[in-house]
């Protein structure tokens, strides 16, 4: 391609690499478009639990989340879900089971309820396989098994705590723990999550850590692990749970995160397939606007940096948590590439010093979007007619806590992406014929 | 060390209060040549005794005072003068120097004088010489608050106390009360039925920045103000102070404009300052006695920074003598005045020993270097598990200091070990403490998880007055990882939250 104005409306770059960037970009690419996907590093996924999140608490515990997303979206114009609403989100977890059926399970109107690494029952819609046997029951007897020479899981945390629980539904189980001690490698006594996960990759590890579990169990109980079962092989825990001859269920732990690394290769593989260009590990430093038009995002590439323009633009750069969003320290916050106007700076302070109380105003702050995703300001003006945004940069809601960040990354995903494919009916179909033009 | 029968007793932990509410300083004396030359030529003479008898909770980095671009030049001259008069070592060095052995400092500086500042680990002193007046016989008794002071004929007989954690009451009998209770001196002087002592608590933060900006001390040169001392401690640096005065110890703000000031105090030493990463903020009271009635006899046990107040004279009240003023880095030396006037006033003669023997733990002499912790890593990385990578804290360091304080918070711990202190300020290690304190039986269930929610609330209250730039992000990786991750927030709701 020459020039841009002789291209159809189907070059599109994304930024971000988060759940957000993978959704638009495989929808985007499997649409016909010709999408490169920009990215400083390896996106979000892998630092979350690795379950697909609609909606957790609204703020009460939420059983059915796309009902109490209809109800919060009537409720509170500033939510996201106010803008996206409940059908892009369920084509989004359609969408994401039909790409990964072996990586993701659920139902768009039940919530499972998942133990924690502390303990704690957590709400979650789509979860892996590996997991959904952590949805209890009443009566259940569990039994949580730690690792010796694995610090990030406590089996003793989680079960006593799971065991003082009354859970979701009524009822209570009793969770007992114990700890094995299965060296993922010879001579160290400090082995990460992903270390013990590579190892589960390996049969002759399974079955050693079998033989050293199975003896320990008792009739009829499930048994709950650090989600660290396996990282390429998505069957090891179904051969583990044969094995032990229980079922099992994994138990996500802090970063770096086996689960959402899972996701992550998955969606990033999947993109790659259907014609994705991934540019990784520079970060996007500058856009450039002419006449309120974007027209390319430089690059900090070694050597120079590089400007890669497309036709449409999706910002899934994330929120603070990503650098997306800044506050420095005279009390200025900036989305750093556009400097795009943003939501939540207008009603009071944004900090407060009560940890446990609500959430800090702060979180709260990111871009405003239209119905298709369009970047707009306060008065409801699009910014710039080819800059979408999807994902954590959309303010308005407090992810963490209402356990809402993948269903709105997921909803605007989508939603940007078929509003960007709307554009061009007709778009082609085959994969890896244009590509954006390099301006060095 | 002088054959009394002692009890320390306490409120909360040991230099919780007021003494590890503080830069990190270990005074040369520099920064008093010209405005108290007194207390000059003691922080000189304490610097070089505690740097010795304390190896292991002082690290000697040296400093500088620095002129600023606008700064007055001609201070530097009446420091000299006055460091040569006081006894304080000191030496000019050229500008070039100084940048030099610190690139980040202001390349407009005017001028240098190298000093013999220290770098000090507040609780590590405090415990070092807990640690060894224990070996001597004493108790130390944290967490007791003093409730009543009894009296019979005019002379102390018993303090009454509540042991917090236990919600006990305890009676000490005593013949003798040393009430060093810095800005609560006054309340404790209260509970004798002493007179008023008028405590004027002066309230200054503190900020500590991320990495070490610099390696030495760096002060400015010029009449002592806010914000002129950047202290590299452990793996930070350390912007102080203010000074506001302020009529509750207890109830001490970080203010926002403060937070500011610091910050562009920051800039004119190191160009950027505001750019760096700012980890956590603080409040101390310095426990400044101004008291009307202490009499001209009693200047024998006054400096210029320190008063023994006698409460014979004063309030006819004998057993009890209360000491004020004073800084951290003559905390001996105060130490010594007060016991020497209780020997007076008891009619005997007991020679202080304190200046001339090293404490538990420091006896080979040897200071600490910020490298310790790795190089200790590097000796048994392969036998135990990092339980917090920013500070390089062992999980034997944790069930160790767990198994000396089974009642401990964690931020007991936290104040011996450096947990949390980090640049992630305990988004790994909380989870981590809580399970492993679990797992040694000093606990239940109920109280780990109320420890893990203290902890995390106790952390923030030093965190959201500076929560801007890099930690803003560290912060939300943090809240995905409590509340997205873990749900920490709807864990069984305590029927009261952990307080102690």
């Amino acid at each position: 391609m020459s020039t841009a104005a002789n291209t159809p409306a189907s070059r599109v770059i994304v930024i971000g690499t988060g759940l957000a960037g993978l959704v638009a970009a495989n929808r985007l690419a499997s649409g016909g478009a010709d999408v490169t996907l920009l990215t400083k590093g390896i996106g979000g996924l892998q630092l979350g639990q690795g379950t697909i999140d609609v909606l957790g608490y609204a703020p009460d515990r939420v059983t059915n989340p796309l009902l109490s997303l209809m109800a919060l979206a009537s409720a509170r114009a500033e939510h996201p879900y106010a803008t996206i609403g409940a059908a892009p989100v369920h084509t989004g977890l359609d969408y994401l089971k039909r790409l990964l059926p072996d990586l993701l399970v659920g139902d768009p109107e039940a919530n499972y309820q998942l133990p924690t690494a502390v303990g704690a029952i957590r709400p979650t819609c789509l979860a892996q396989p590996s997991m959904v046997a952590g949805h209890l029951s009443d009566g259940a007897k569990v039994a949580i098994v730690g690792l010796r020479r694995l610090k990030d899981f406590y089996p003793r945390l989680v079960a006593e705590n799971l065991s003082r629980t009354t859970l979701p539904d009524g009822g209570r189980v009793s969770a007992r723990p114990f700890s094995v001690d299965v060296p993922a490698r010879d001579g160290e006594v400090d082995s990460t999550g992903l270390t013990y996960a590579r190892a589960f990759d390996d049969p002759g590890f399974r079955s050693r850590f079998v033989a050293a579990v199975k003896p320990l169990l008792e009739p009829d109980e499930i048994v709950g692990l650090p989600a660290v079962l396996g990282i390429k092989d998505t069957s090891a825990w179904r051969d583990l749970a044969e094995k032990l001859g229980h079922p099992v269920f994994e138990i996500p732990l802090p970063p770096p995160s086996v689960p959402g690394m899972r996701l992550n290769e998955a969606l990033t593989e999947k993109a790659r397939a259907a014609g994705v260009r991934i540019v990784n590990g520079s970060r996007a430093i500058s856009a450039r606007v002419e006449d309120g038009v974007v027209r390319g995002i430089t690059m900090a590439t070694a050597g120079a940096p590089h400007e890669y323009t497309a036709d449409e633009f999706v910002l899934a750069t994330g929120g603070f948590e990503s650098g997306a969003l800044t506050l420095d320290s005279y009390g200025n916050v900036t989305e750093t590439l556009f400097g795009l106007p943003l939501a939540g700076l207008d009603d009071g302070p944004l900090l407060h010093g009560d940890y446990w109380g609500s959430e800090q105003p702060l979180f709260k702050v990111g871009v405003r979007v239209g119905p298709d995703m369009r970047v707009v300001d306060a008065a409801g003006a699009v910014v710039h007619p080819n800059l979408y945004a999807a994902g954590g940069i959309i303010g308005g809601s407090s992810r963490w806590g209402e356990k809402s960040g993948d269903g709105i990354a997921l909803g605007s995903a989508i939603q940007a992406a078929d509003s960007i494919l709307a554009l061009t009916p007709s778009a082609p179909g085959p994969v890896g014929g244009s590509t954006p033009e390099e301006i060095s | 060390m002088r054959g009394y029968s002692t009890v320390l007793l306490d409120r909360a932990d040991l230099g919780q209060g007021t003494t590890g509410r503080f830069h990190g300083l270990l005074h040369s004396g520099g920064r008093y040549v010209v405005s108290d030359p007194l207390s000059a030529t003691e922080c000189a003479q304490e610097n070089a005794i505690l740097s010795r008898i304390q190896a292991s909770a002082i690290e000697t980095t040296g400093g500088y005072f620095v002129t600023g671009p606008d700064d007055d030049p001609a201070f530097a001259d009446k420091f000299l003068e006055g460091a040569a008069k006081t006894g304080v070592p000191a030496r000019e060095i050229s500008v070039a120097e100084a940048l030099r052995n610190e690139p980040r400092l202001n390349p407009r500086i005017l001028r240098a004088i190298e000093v013999e500042d220290g770098s000090v680990d507040g609780w590590q002193l405090v415990w070092g010489a807990a640690n060894s007046a224990k070996a001597y016989g004493a108790q130390i008794l944290t967490y007791h608050k003093v409730t009543r002071i009894d009296t019979a004929d005019g002379h102390v007989t018993a303090v009454h106390a509540t042991d917090l954690k236990a919600g006990e009451d305890v009676v000490i009998d005593c013949t003798f009360v040393l009430n060093c209770a810095g800005p609560w001196a006054g309340q404790i002087a209260g509970m004798a039925g002493a007179h008023p002592v008028d405590v004027v608590p002066g309230r200054g933060i503190m900020i500590a920045m991320n990495h070490r900006l610099v390696n030495r001390v760096i002060n400015r040169c010029i009449y002592p103000a806010d914000g002129d001392i950047l202290v590299p401690v452990h793996t930070v640096s350390i912007i102080g102070t203010t000074d506001v005065k302020v009529d509750d110890p207890d109830d001490l703000k970080i203010e926002h404009s403060e937070v500011q000031e610091m910050l562009d105090a920051g800039e004119v030493i190191i160009p950027g300052f505001r750019k760096a990463r700012a980890l956590h903020a603080w409040a101390g009271a310095r426990p400044l006695i101004k008291d009307k009635r202490v009499s001209s006899s009693d200047t024998r046990h006054m400096s210029r920074g320190m008063a023994v107040i006698d409460h014979t004279e004063r309030d006819g009240l004998d057993g009890m003598l209360t000491i004020g003023g004073g800084k951290l880095t003559t905390y001996r030396l105060m130490a010594e005045h007060i016991v020497d006037a209780m020997c007076d006033k008891l009619g005997e003669k007991r020679a202080c020993r304190t200046a001339d023997e090293a404490l538990p733990g420091s006896e080979s002499g040897k200071n600490y270097v910020v490298t310790h912790r790795l190089e200790d890593r590097e000796h048994d990385r392969l036998d135990d598990q990092i339980i917090c990578e920013c500070e390089l804290m062992s999980r034997k360091m944790f069930t160790d200091a767990l198994a000396n304080q089974p009642k401990g918070t964690f931020d007991d711990l936290r104040r011996q070990l450096r947990l949390g202190m980090g640049p992630c300020q305990g988004g790994f290690c909380s989870t981590r403490a809580t399970g492993i304190a679990l797992d040694s039986d000093h606990i239940d269930i109920e109280r780990a998880t109320g420890l893990l929610r203290l902890f995390l609330k106790n952390r923030w209250i030093g965190l959201w007055p500076i929560l801007y730039g890099e930690q803003v992000r560290q912060t939300a990786l943090d809240n995905w990882i409590f509340q997205g991750t873990l749900d920490v927030e709807h864990l069984p709701a305590p029927e009261s939250e952990v307080a102690l």
